[in-house]
């Protein structure tokens, strides 16, 4: 068996610890520890995105991860997002672009498409794709993925606007 | 995956004394990416991996000089490089090569020692920092030393550093107004593992080729010089003969083998047209080509 330590993160904005051994991956510990589903495995080689979750701000494979390597850093996941039901701008254009059709990869995309945007906010259609080129849609949404980061972009730079008026 | 232990040291030297050198599963990780994909496929099974992110903070730094010649500690992950403006205008072919080089999230994870010491002959580092003349250092239980890239890359997954030793940092000179191209072809899907990489590294005057360096990869067991097409470009003029003769001594040259990106002589094929359109792409803002 192997060893067995307690690591300590913040997860969602809320100091957490976790019993950890030293092969579980980030995704695991998420499932199994805190019964958190959104980051969720699908080619577990770091191709999909479908396990993306933030360490530090940085988007990264969850599936890749060690969970050991969580130690002392901050864990932000798609469930953060939504406040008090409310879904966040990324989320609510997704839902209004129709981004998705069977949405597991859903939340890998929104989760992406937060950090392109702090980083970028308003990326062109070549930025968008090419950021977003290590996410697979199996159902082929695409086009309604370019869209739904479009659609939010000019939601976030209108409430920029209407906050310096 | 199979359970292993895992050491957390603070310190470069107390990792290097982790690693046993006698011991083939014990062993380095640093973003992991690769580790992981190895261990998930079963094809590396360790006993034990020594940690280096907990390391002293300078290793995962780097510097750019004003004259523009890079430092970097063995745990800068590559989407630092990737952001920093510096080493955008240090070394544009850099900026250009990061983007396809896997996807953001790799990007954000992986160091530039995981990077140079998995060796895997299809990665697109290698022949690109190799034609702007990098070294790297290695550090193991008997001390420091400097390793030029040329020497580094031994085989196949197999590098020059001894059991025991890390890379503990990466230097690449400054260019001095050196034009440097990448070019990665793929033969399967965009993102697949390139079917041919050529990197090549130019030192012009007039319009006159003084210096050249021409790598190959992924095509080849492990990034490799083309010296005979480099001699071909040495005093040319600058132009689509010189840049031929180049392709073709590269294609007599390459020992390409055969997998499932294309037979070797498709292969040699891609070679001969992609050395020219390397020095094409690094030379466009001569306006001579
Ligand atoms: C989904 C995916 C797509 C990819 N696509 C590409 C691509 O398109 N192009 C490309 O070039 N690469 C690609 N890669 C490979 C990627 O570049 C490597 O996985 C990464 O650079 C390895 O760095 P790391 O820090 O994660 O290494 P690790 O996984 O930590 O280590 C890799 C190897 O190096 C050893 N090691 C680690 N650090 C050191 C050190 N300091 N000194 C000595 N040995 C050390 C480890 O023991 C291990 O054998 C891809 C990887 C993934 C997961
Ligand atoms: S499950 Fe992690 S990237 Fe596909
Ligand atoms: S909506 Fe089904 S995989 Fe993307």
């Amino acid at each position: 068996m192997a060893d067995l330590s307690t690591i300590s993160f913040t997860l969602n904005g809320r100091p957490v610890t976790a019993r950890i051994a030293p092969h579980h991956t980030v995704v695991e510990v998420l499932q199994n520890e805190f019964g958190l589903f959104g980051a969720r495995e699908s080619c577990g080689q770091g191709l999909c995105g479908c396990c993306t979750v933030r360490v530090d701000g940085d988007p990264v494979s969850g599936c890749l991860f060690l969970a050991a390597f969580l130690e002392g850093t901050r864990v932000d996941t798609v469930e953060s997002l939504a406040r008090g039901g409310v879904p966040s701008v990324v989320q609510q254009a997704f839902i209004e672009a129709g981004a998705f059709q069977c949405g597991f990869c859903t939340p890998g995309f929104i989760m992406m498409t937060e950090r392109l945007l702090e980083e970028h906010p308003d990326p062109d259609e070549d930025l968008i794709r090419h950021y977003l080129s290590g996410n697979l849609c199996r159902c082929g949404t695409y086009p309604e993925i370019v869209a739904a980061v479009q659609l939010a972009a000019r939601r976030k730079s209108e409430a920029r606007l209407d906050k310096a008026s | 995956m199979i359970p292993f232990q895992l050491a957390e040291p603070a310190s470069f030297a107390e990792a290097v004394r982790l690693i046993d050198p006698e011991d083939p599963t014990c062993r380095a990780v640093s973003g992991g990416t690769a580790m992981m994909l190895m261990m998930k496929s079963g094809v590396f099974q360790p006993s034990k991996l020594v940690s280096l992110r907990k390391v002293e903070p300078e290793y995962a730094a780097f510097t750019v000089s004003s004259d523009g010649a890079l430092q970097a500690g063995a745990l800068v992950r590559l989407g630092q490089l990737e952001r920093s403006e510096a080493v955008r205008a240090a070394f544009p072919v850099l900026a250009d090569t990061f983007p396809v080089l896997s996807n953001v999230r790799v990007r954000n994870v992986a160091t530039v020692g995981g990077n140079l010491a998995h060796a895997d002959p299809h990665m697109d580092l290698p022949p690109v920092l190799m034609a702007l003349g990098a070294h790297i250092t290695a550090t193991g239980p008997s001390g420091s030393r400097t390793i030029a890239l040329t020497e580094l890359f031994r085989g196949y997954y197999e590098t020059a550093l001894e059991p025991g030793e890390l890379i503990s940092g990466l230097s690449v000179p400054a260019q001095a107004g050196r034009r440097s191209a990448y070019v990665k072809c793929t033969t399967r899907s965009a993102h697949d593992w390139p079917a041919l990489g050529v990197a090549v590294s130019l030192a012009v005057t007039g319009g006159t080729i003084q210096d050249a360096r021409i790598v190959l990869s992924a095509a080849v067991e492990t990034p490799t010089r083309m010296t005979d097409a480099e001699a071909a470009l040495k005093g040319a003029p600058i132009g689509e003969e010189a840049f031929r003769a180049a392709g073709e001594a590269a294609a007599k040259a390459a020992e390409v083998t055969s997998d499932v990106r294309g037979s070797a002589p498709y292969k040699t094929q891609l070679v001969r047209v992609n050395v020219v359109r390397a020095l094409r792409k690094a030379l466009a803002a001569e306006g001579a080509v």
